[in-house]
């Protein structure tokens, strides 16, 4: 019998979480609806502040205080508060893939729902050079030919990054990052160009202390990856609403 | 904000040659990597996207001047803030009373004579308009160009419009009254809320100004007007936020107090504009009043270049850190005597976002350049990453699923019914949260099943793990869809939690191919060959006489009689540019029989 197709986001995350899963990372989850202290509060984004409006924010009617997270960043604070509430001291080093929702109209790069995988590793020495080491190894292991050693894979395929100064509330220092493939092994469409994959930092103290970890002791990185946008990248897809068509003409594709 | 190269050198650069100042493009990539990103350049014109934490300071040519400065490492010619300011003389012609400080902690003002209101010269119009502002009059365009040169905004009055009794003017500051009106300057009228801050004539309890946000008609300046009272005050920037968000109301004005800006700020934007208003308009300063009760604080931070440099992961050196600080021109002393060399920096009063060590981090690593920062591979962890049970499950059912031929689709949370609701949809449409798969799942089955010959399946089969909200809880389903119905149930998780994800299989896919959006037309085709024939010459034959509109062709029927083989396909014909008729599915298939017979087959 002919099999069916997992979906390309699933795919993605399998494929993240056995990458991580092999830098110590442990997948975690966390409730689609979100109170407003996890989804903003503790994460140094106070009410009545303009980096609300970064977020077009999905309200639950009659429930007030409750939103759809705008994001996986609350389980950072979810899962840090459990481990410190069992005892568990840093490190910590965890990843969050899950849906995420803006209350924004749609088109064919913007859907009202969409995939994020976060990223959080929080220790005594974490710096912004780790962050950076780690997402150059990601970007290397999910775009190479798994089939090559590593020296063929050194030569067929380039991965470069570099960051951007950004805001994120609950990062300090805040970048963008960009990433750039280059060789005979990457997508001959984004070849040599830069391109915006995430937004990332250093864990603000602020949101160490709101989940109980102290931040005199410890810090972290963090990071927020677009899954839709890296699957469109990734397999030159032209539209992203084809992620939620449920069509099969899509999904057997992949 | 709009930013103009011409305006960023006249005004902080103006003994540079222009060729030697750099080109709005290399402005660009400067602030792009080192500040902000850019969202366009045009001409002169630079679209700069400040971040919300830097609303304080570069909502202004300033503001970027200064981070020009920084980045460049071209010292900036003149900067209004390095001159300590006194508001003289004082006048007693204007009474002030803010009845909340903490809302309103500044409140200055001058009272101008004199003056003639007419066209703004010829630079001030030009200067406005590059960066979209319309010119109103000169008066009004000095107060606009000190706000977008320095960051403060100002409102002018016309004094003769303000009611004088005993020969002075009172100017109250208090918060509205419930369902209090006032004209704005655009003509609209509004309705205030408590919450809501006015400016109001002391003389009249008239409110002539929305706090912040926006002046009143009665009050404002016309081409009769000769005398003006000059507000540059300070608000509290919830206050102000709330206030616009519930007038729906965002002005230039409203964009800079809702993010903070420095109450120090005031007295620079009142003389600036009063000056400027001098030299345009004419007239003469009368005298000047400032209720500002607490005065800012100066805030020192503190930072050691260990704490750096293991933020960072880099190897910088004292001098690198100093460099920053001297670059963007913040105060510091560097304490060589404690073994970590801890740099204090004394906060410039513009610079609030400069609040905890990790802030000047920032700033160090961004002016020194991102690119400085190595990639090193995080250490070893010293235990093992957990199993998330959920995850496990969901994982396990998907590859048994897909091994039964069924394809993983994800539909839609929102749906037309449910228990639970979004309260402020943008498009309105949809806004409950689904109570289960099966809803989706049924029209995502209907739809694939239309297309069953275009994807060459004989019976469509679906299935989704995804998130319902039922009995008042958030749970993960299992759903599946095929021909013999749709089930769902709570995705089982097994008690004891395994030891290790297994490795299962990921995409081989290397490139999507778009597909038609166009309906698509089904013909058959049936024939004798020779036994000896290849099925794939046929298919080879067929494809060549089809040409491109054929999408899919594929055997479904082969039987043997004597030395002759039947052969049937299906094949679908579909165009990328428009809906296919009947006609033009024909005319292919005479080309395909004809084809056929040619090869001496004998179509049945």
């Amino acid at each position: 019998m002919k099999p069916g197709s997992i979906h390309p986001i699933s795919s993605l995350i399998r494929e993240a979480n056995r990458i991580f899963f092999d830098m110590g990372f442990t997948l975690v989850d966390g409730p689609l609806i979100e109170s407003e202290w996890y989804n903003f509060d503790a994460l140094n984004v106070p009410k009545d502040h303009p980096a609300r409006d970064m977020q077009d924010t999905f309200f639950i009617k009659d429930e007030p205080g409750m939103v759809l997270r705008t994001h996986t960043s609350p389980v950072q604070i979810r899962y840090m508060e459990s481990q410190m509430k069992k005892g568990i001291l840093p490190p910590y080093r965890v990843i969050v893939p899950g849906k995420v929702f803006r209350n924004e109209a749609t088109d064919m790069t913007h859907e009202a729902e969409f995939f994020q995988i976060e990223g959080l590793a929080v220790g005594e020495d974490i710096s912004l050079a780790n962050l950076k080491g780690t997402v150059e190894k990601f970007f290397t292991e999910l775009f190479s030919d798994k089939g090559k050693s590593s020296a063929e894979m050194d030569r067929e395929l380039g991965v470069l990054t570099r960051f951007r100064p950004s805001f994120f509330p609950f990062t300090e220092p805040s970048v963008e990052v960009d990433m750039q493939l280059n060789g005979a092994d990457a997508p001959e469409k984004l070849r040599g160009k830069w391109v915006e994959m995430m937004g990332a930092g250093m864990v603000h103290p602020s949101v160490l202390k709101n989940a109980g970890v102290d931040p005199e002791k410890y810090r972290g990185f963090a990071f927020g990856i677009g899954l839709d946008r890296l699957a469109l990248l990734r397999w030159g897809i032209d539209d992203v609403r084809l992620m939620h068509s449920a069509d099969l003409r899509f999904i057997n594709q992949f | 904000m709009r930013i103009s190269r011409n305006w960023l050198k006249k005004e902080f650069f103006a003994s540079i040659k222009d060729e030697d100042f750099p080109s709005a493009e290399s402005l660009s990539v400067s602030l792009t990597f080192y500040a902000f990103e850019i969202d366009s350049v045009e001409g002169d014109i630079l679209d700069v996207k400040v971040t919300p934490n830097r609303g304080h300071d570069c909502l202004s040519h300033r503001g970027i001047a200064r981070e020009v400065s920084a980045i460049d490492e071209i010292p900036l010619q003149s900067d209004p803030f390095r001159e300590s300011i006194s508001l003289e003389p004082k006048t007693d012609a204007l009474k002030i009373t803010v009845e909340n400080s903490q809302l309103c902690p500044r409140f200055a003002a001058a009272y101008i004579t004199g003056v003639k209101v007419g066209a703004s010269p010829e630079w001030l119009r030009t200067a406005l308009e590059s960066i979209g502002q319309k010119s109103i009059n000169n008066v009004v365009d000095a107060t606009n160009y000190v706000m977008f040169n320095i960051g403060q905004p100002l409102h002018a009055f016309d004094a003769s419009k303000l009611k004088m009794k005993n020969e002075k003017w009172k100017i109250v500051v208090r918060n509205a009254k419930a369902k209090e009106k006032m004209i704005g300057l655009d003509d609209k009228e509004y309705m205030l809320s408590e919450f809501i801050l006015v400016i109001t004539d002391g003389n009249t309890g008239e409110a002539v100004s929305i706090a912040g946000i926006k002046g009143g008609k009665p009050t404002g300046i016309d081409e009769a007007t000769t005398a003006i009272v000059l507000e540059a005050a300070n608000w509290d920037g919830v206050t102000i936020r709330r206030a616009s968000q519930a007038l729906k109301l965002h002005t230039d004005a409203s964009d800079r107090f809702q993010q903070v800006i420095s109450p120090e700020l005031a007295s620079y934007g009142l003389k600036a504009a009063v000056d400027l208003i001098v030299q345009v308009a004419g007239g003469e300063v009368a005298g000047f009043v400032d209720e500002y009760p607490v005065p800012q604080e100066r805030k020192i931070v503190s930072v050691s270049l260990k704490k750096i440099n293991s933020v960072l992961g880099t190897n910088l050196t004292k001098s690198d850190i100093a460099d920053t600080f001297k670059r963007l021109d913040l105060p510091y002393q560097c304490n060589e005597m404690t073994s970590h060399c801890m740099f204090t920096v004394t906060v410039p009063f513009k610079r609030l976002d400069l609040v905890i060590p990790e802030d000047l981090i920032e700033e160090v690593a961004r002016i020194v350049g991102y690119d400085k920062i190595p990639a090193t591979e995080l250490p070893a962890f010293p235990n093992r990453p957990g199993i998330n049970a959920n995850f496990y499950a969901a994982e396990q059912k998907r590859q048994e699923l897909v091994t039964k031929g069924y394809s993983e689709v994800f539909t839609s949370v929102f749906a037309e019914k449910g228990e639970r609701m979004v309260a402020n949809k943008v498009d309105g449409v949809r806004p409950y949260l689904r109570a289960n798969l099966t809803d989706g799942l049924e029209s995502a089955l209907e739809k694939n099943t239309r297309n069953k010959d275009l994807l060459q399946l004989y019976k469509v089969k679906l299935f989704e793990i995804g998130t319902v909200w039922k009995d008042g809880k958030e749970m993960t389903m299992l759903g599946s869809a095929d021909e013999g119905g749709i089930q769902e149930a709570p995705l089982e998780i097994q008690e004891a939690t395994p030891l290790g994800y297994e490795d299962l299989p990921i995409s081989k896919t290397e490139r999507y191919q778009p597909f038609s959006r166009y309906p698509f037309i089904v013909r058959d085709i049936a024939m004798w060959i020779p036994a000896e024939t290849k099925q794939e010459d046929v298919l080879e034959v067929i494809r060549k006489a089809a040409g491109e509109l054929l999408t899919r062709s594929e055997k479904f029927d082969e039987f043997k009689k004597g030395e002759k083989t039947s052969l049937a396909f299906r094949l679908v014909f579909q165009s990328f540019e428009k809906t296919l008729t009947d006609e033009e599915a024909n005319a292919v298939m005479e080309k395909v029989y004809a084809a056929v017979k040619e090869k001496g087959w004998e179509v049945r």
